[in-house]
This record gives C-alpha cells, structure tokens and sequence, in this order.
C-alpha cells in the first residue's frame, strides 16, 4: 500500500512528472512530507494541496467495515476462523483453536514439546475441514533442525488411525508440509517476505517457525552497544510482515520461542541479557546493588516481542512426566493452565487432573516466570524419594 | 502598528479605528476561503468552564478509573494508555468503544466509535461479550427503575446495533495511517454521531523501519496535532494505546512508553497500565485537572471491570450504573 505509485492514485500526468523530478514517485513519499514542502514541490496553494493530500490519501487508506461485517463474516465461515488443535480444553479456552489471521507465539524451555506440538499442529492443517482442519498446506520454517518426517508420520498415524489408513493418505499428507531450512536471521528475513506467491500457488494454510529465538539470539549480541536496538528492530520487522500475511490470507501464523534468565530487581525491569545455560552468579555482577537476587526464567527476546504476538502459549515441567501449558496472553481467553504429557500421538490432555488452574491468576505475559526442568526434577526427585522411604514405588519414566 | 499611528498625533482609539478598518478590506479575501478550518476559536474562560462542565465522559464501567479520570474518559481531550503487553489496552479500547454508544438515559454519551488499528488484535468476538454484557447491565437498571425512557432507549440499544456503529480500519503500516488520519475529518463529518476515535497500537507502525528518527518525531507531531483537531472540531474523545520499551540505563533498565520524549507531549491524559505480581493497576501519569493515583482494576469475560464492588458514597452519575455490580468471583464463574 506504501509503494503504491502516486500515477495510480490518480494524480494528474504533469503533477506527477514533476514530482518526480523531486523524487517524489509513491504515496508513501508524498504522505511524509509537511504542508509547506508539498507547496513547494506542487507549486500550488495551501487549500489545494489539502485535496491533494485526500486523494492521495484516499488511494492508500485501508476500507471501513464495521465490526458487524466482521461478525458476519465470521459466523458464515466459523471454521476458517481457527484451527482446532483438538485438546479440546485448550481450543474451548481460545474459543476454537489458534486463531487465523494473528500470530501465536510457544515459548518453552528445551525440551518441553515445542517442536512436537509444531508438528502436531501441522499433521492437524493438512486435514479435511469436516475432522476440524484447514485442508491446506503448511510450510515449515526450521532453524534449528529440530523437525522429524519420521514423527511427523507417527504423530499422524496415532492420533487419526481411521483416516490415515493408506500410505497413499500419509503420503498425500506428508507432500503438503513444505519444509525450509534457514540459518541465519537475514535468510528467515527473506524467506518470510517471499512467502507471499508460495501461500498463493501451493495453497499454504498455516506457517510454522521454529524457532525464531535460535536465529536471533546467534546474530545479536544484546550486551555490545546498538544491539538491542538493531535486534528490536528486526523482530518489528518479521512481525509486522508475518501479520500481514496472516491476516491478508487469514492463516494462522505460529512461532516458537526460547526461554531467557532475567536478573531483576522485581517485576518492572527486566534485561534479558544471559541465556538459560549460563550460571546465575552472574546476576550479582550484573544487578550492582549488592543483593543476591534470584534470577527467574521467562520467554525471550524481550518486551517488544511481546507486544508483536498476539497470543502466548507457555509450556513448562511440572514433573517428570507431565507438562503444563499456560494461556499467558490472549485477547480472547483468561489466564489458563493444562496438563498434558506427550505421547505418540503428539500433546495428549490430562483432563483428569485436579484443575486448580482457573484461580490462579497471570502476571505480564513478557515477564511470566517459566519452570525449568531442574527445578522440576528437583522436585520431583525429592517427592520420589520421600515416596521410596515411605514404602512405594515411584512411577517409571515414560518416553519422551 | 498603533505607536506608528500615535507618532502621527492620533489617539490610540481613533488608531484601533483606522487599522480595522484596514483590516475588514484584506480579510474580506481570505476570511471566504478560510470557512474550512475552523480549528481557531476564541473563548473566555467562563463559556470554556460551562462547556467542560456540560461535556460528557465516556465510563469504563471501572468506577475506580472513572473516579481517578474524574469521570471517565474525556470527550475533545487526548487520553494515551501505555502499558506492558497483554496488560489489558485493547480490552479498554474495546470497552469504551462500546461504552460510548450507551444511551443518555443510562449516563452515556450516545455515540458511535471509530476504531483504528494497527497492530490486528481486534478481536470481534471479544467485543461481543463485551457488548452483550453491557446491554444486560442496561437491561437491569431499565427494570429497576421501570422509567419510560430507559425502556425506549433500550430498544435501540442492542447488539446487533453497537456492532454496526463500531467503524474499523486495520492499518497496516505507518503510511496507510497517515492517510486514514488524514481523511478522518471527512469520515466525521459524514458521521456526525462519532464520539470516540481509538488508535490501538500508535508505536508499532512507527518503531521499525524508521532510520530517520527527526521524520518520525515530525511525523507522529502532524498526527497530534490532527487529532488535537479532531478531539475538538468533533467533540470526540480520541484514545491511543502506547507500548512500552526497555530503555538501558547505567545499572539497570526500565520500561518506559515507546516514543520518545517529545512524543509525551502529545497527549493531554496519560495512563500506564502495570503489574504488580498477578494484580494489574493503572496509574494516571499525567492529566491537567485530576492528581495522579493508581488503582486497582480486573479484566472479566464481562469486560473492564473494578476488582472491589465499588464504595457505597458515589456521584449521581455513577449511581445511574453500578446498582446491580455483583462481587467480582461470581462475575468471573
């Protein structure tokens, strides 16, 4: 809409050669300039160029609709308005599923089933929209080479036995998944912006990046001068086109992230400048006022990150067996808590389970603390041998 | 002008007389094509104090924001919500943009809203709630009070009709708001009934792809002072929602509204919305008649709400509103 050349706004011929003369050929150009200079480059009055400014304007401005349209525009197309993901406590909370035509962000520590709830989400695109899918191709940015056609193919085969009774059906599912190996942060750049004609021809209903913190947290380096600034700038940018596409093609868009230490001083300030691998007796170099804060563990790549997604879902340890999934930023749904194990099937609810979850309240979703497996294991390792002294068994560890 | 004349030997008086005079031949000109503007008005304080004191507030149906606001949202001023994110803007944005269209029976303004947003978390079944909880609320004071007026408003005020006076842009990037912004005093004048202008998310078009930053400051300037214009020209009350950047300072960092400095000028009415531990407060930052406070507030499948039922000692107005306000657990069961 910004490049739209000023010829197709409808200026007049002589208008816009002379513009042009002062390189001044899109809208975007003439939008930014102040009222004098406008006058000075048409060489015509105050009250004229204020037309000017409205045809031009007309030409670029987005069109009224009113959030009655969009209510029934919704209502007469309530699947292509979500993607279930068939955990079915989940998808009630988010009223449907991930939500089409916005970004949904997996933050999680290592380990915690990212990747596998990636994948499971992509076997569930690929499906018939009568089971609940989007009947459509999905494309897979993958930068850590974390993705598996081998589980991708159990995931399917365990979850819908009845549909996918042939190879041929596997087959079919497996050639929609359109896989994309980038490494570095300018190469997802590129890719996310060529994806447009991909969406179109291959008929893409769903784009996964996995993950978008490897990328950048290799390239920017937040303690050298600038770097913040640049790496903000960078993410603004993926996400502002990631968005564009979403809602241009009303696709949902999912991303993963990775988990950071912050080293704070309370809630309000935050500086996410240590991975998660790295010891926490950095934090008393780091905070200066001589207390031993303890560091916590949240989502990474900062606040405005956070402000770019629209919806945050967080996966952390419980215990040995079990993973919670947090609701931790939605519009739509409250602050939600679900456990759930990962199976062959892919993420499998515990419904079962003592919900205490729906009291509890949320906290700012950049700043939401995560468990980590250590602290975790911890527990449960001391719940395992207050257990074993007590005269039972500690339960064996399922795969993972 | 008038000492010239006083060198001559004429009193000041009979100066004043001439100059205007003199004046009256050129104005003639350009007092024609000036009709458009319009922006410049003169008043004493006295018409500008009965104005104010005649000027409705849109409620958030939060009593305590509305009493730190001193009323509520202000019509013909600026208000700026900054905040951290999932902190609760667009819930408020969304909030208001049906709580402006509430009948003047039930203590609104009777308006419609203009929504503009930039950042795609416009959430349509979101406003539905919203709106289906706000015409309930309706619904029970029209039954209280049984008065022929409630009844009637009532008829008129129903879902369906909120939604279609909710007018939505989706701006996608910083040009397609320039232009929407530009065109905005067109659109109100053909929609005459519009009391609230939201722009949900003014920082996120404007902080990436901004190597020059003297054009951005420019550029946000010409926004202010267009919907500086507008608040007043329409009597409207515009809302921004601000994000929040972490600004690095020697020993630490803090969260801060995006923008910049000078961008703190633009608005007349600043509130930070924040975290304290799982509890969310709003703070008022800055306002030219009411002191600065911070309370508590809660965000309920209902919509914006308080986190208390609200003290028994309120103005008039509020009374209007919040007789049927249940204890907030129920509310969220």
């Amino acid at each position: 809409m910004a490049a739209k050349k000023l010829r197709r706004a409808r200026l007049s011929e002589e208008l816009c050669e002379r513009l042009s003369r002062y390189q001044i050929t899109t809208c975007q150009d003439f939008l930014c300039l102040s009222l004098l200079e406008l006058m000075k480059v048409t060489g015509q009055s105050y009250y004229d160029v204020q037309k000017l400014l409205c045809k031009v304007s007309r030409a670029c401005a987005p069109k009224m609709q009113t959030a009655y349209e969009m209510k029934l525009r919704k209502s007469v197309n309530p699947s292509s308005a979500f993607l279930s993901t068939t955990l079915h406590s989940l998808d009630k909370v988010l009223h449907g599923g991930v939500p089409c035509g916005s970004l949904t962000e997996i933050t999680s520590p290592p380990g915690c089933g990212k990747t596998q709830f990636c994948i499971m989400v992509s076997v569930l695109a690929t499906l018939p929209v009568s089971m609940g899918g989007l009947d459509g191709a999905v494309i897979y940015i993958d930068t850590e080479s974390a993705f598996s056609a081998e589980r991708l193919i159990e995931i399917a085969g365990s979850r819908f036995p009845t549909y996918f009774d042939s190879d041929e059906k596997l087959f079919c599912m497996t050639s929609s998944v359109h896989l994309y190996r980038e490494l570095t942060c300018g190469a997802v750049l590129n890719r996310i912006m060529s994806l447009e004609e991909e969406i179109i021809s291959k008929k893409v209903k769903l784009i996964i990046i996995d993950s978008v913190a490897s990328v950048v947290r290799k390239e920017f380096d937040t303690k050298l001068q600038g770097n913040l600034a640049e790496r903000s700038n960078f993410l603004a940018r993926g996400a502002s086109v990631l968005k564009y596409l979403a809602e241009e093609f009303s696709i949902p868009v999912i991303l993963t992230n990775q988990i950071t230490t912050s080293l704070s001083n309370g809630l309000a300030i935050q500086a996410d400048l240590v991975s998660p691998a790295d010891d926490l007796s950095l934090s008393e170099g780091a905070s200066g006022s001589g207390k031993r804060e303890s560091g916590y563990v949240t989502a990474a790549l900062g606040n405005t990150w956070s402000h770019s997604v629209n919806t945050r879902l967080i996966l952390q340890y419980h215990d040995l067996l079990t993973r919670e999934l947090l609701v931790a930023k939605s519009p739509v749904a409250p602050f939600s808590s679900f456990f759930y194990t990962i199976e062959k099937s892919g993420l499998v609810l515990q419904d079962g389970r003592d919900q205490t979850n729906l009291t509890r309240e949320g906290t700012n979703p950049a700043l939401q603390t995560i468990r980590v497996r250590n602290t975790a294991l911890k527990d449960t390792l001391l719940d395992a041998a207050l257990l074993s002294i007590a005269g039972e068994t500690p339960s064996n560890t399922s795969n993972l | 002008m008038v000492l010239t004349f006083v060198e001559i030997g004429i009193s000041k008086e009979e100066a004043l007389e001439a100059l205007q005079v003199v004046r009256q031949e050129c104005h003639g000109d350009a007092t024609r094509t000036a009709g458009g503007s319009g922006a410049t008005r003169k008043c004493t304080a006295l018409e500008l104090l009965e104005e104010e004191q005649a000027q409705g507030f849109i409620i958030t149906f939060c009593s305590a924001l509305d009493n730190i606001l001193g009323g509520g949202v202000q019509l013909t001023k600026i208000t700026e919500i900054c905040g951290a994110p999932g902190v609760g803007k667009t819930q408020l944005c969304m909030q208001l943009a049906v709580d402006v269209q509430i009948p003047e029976c039930f203590g609104g303004v009777a308006g419609e809203a203009v929504f503009i947003d930039t950042e795609g978390s416009f959430m349509v079944d979101r406003v539905v709630e919203i709106a289906t909880a706000c015409v309930r609320h309706c619904q029970l004071i029209a039954e209280a009070h049984q008065e022929e007026d409630n009844l009637k408003a009532l008829e008129t005020f129903s879902l369906e009709s909120i939604l279609s006076h909710i007018y939505y842009f989706r701006c996608r990037d910083y040009v397609e708001l320039l232009a929407q912004v530009y065109l905005l005093p067109d659109f109100l004048s053909e929609h005459s009934k519009v009391r609230l202008v939201v722009v949900d998310g003014i920082a996120f078009p404007f902080r990436h792809d901004f190597e020059d930053l003297s054009l951005r400051t420019r550029l946000l300037n010409g926004l202010a002072q267009q919907l500086i214009i507008i608040a007043n020209d329409h009597k409207s009350a515009v809302v921004l929602t601000n994000q929040m950047t972490t600004r690095i300072g020697q020993s630490q960092s803090t969260l801060v509204p995006a923008l910049g400095e000078s961008w703190g000028h633009a608005a007349t009415v600043r509130l930070i919305f924040h975290w304290d531990n799982s509890q969310r407060l709003a703070t008022l930052y800055k306002s030219p008649s009411q002191k600065e406070s911070t309370i508590p507030y809660h965000i309920t499948s209902h919509g914006f709400r308080d986190v208390q039922p609200p003290a028994v000692t309120q103005n008039a107005e509020d009374t209007e509103m919040n007789p049927r306000k249940r204890p907030r657990r129920e509310e969220e069961k």
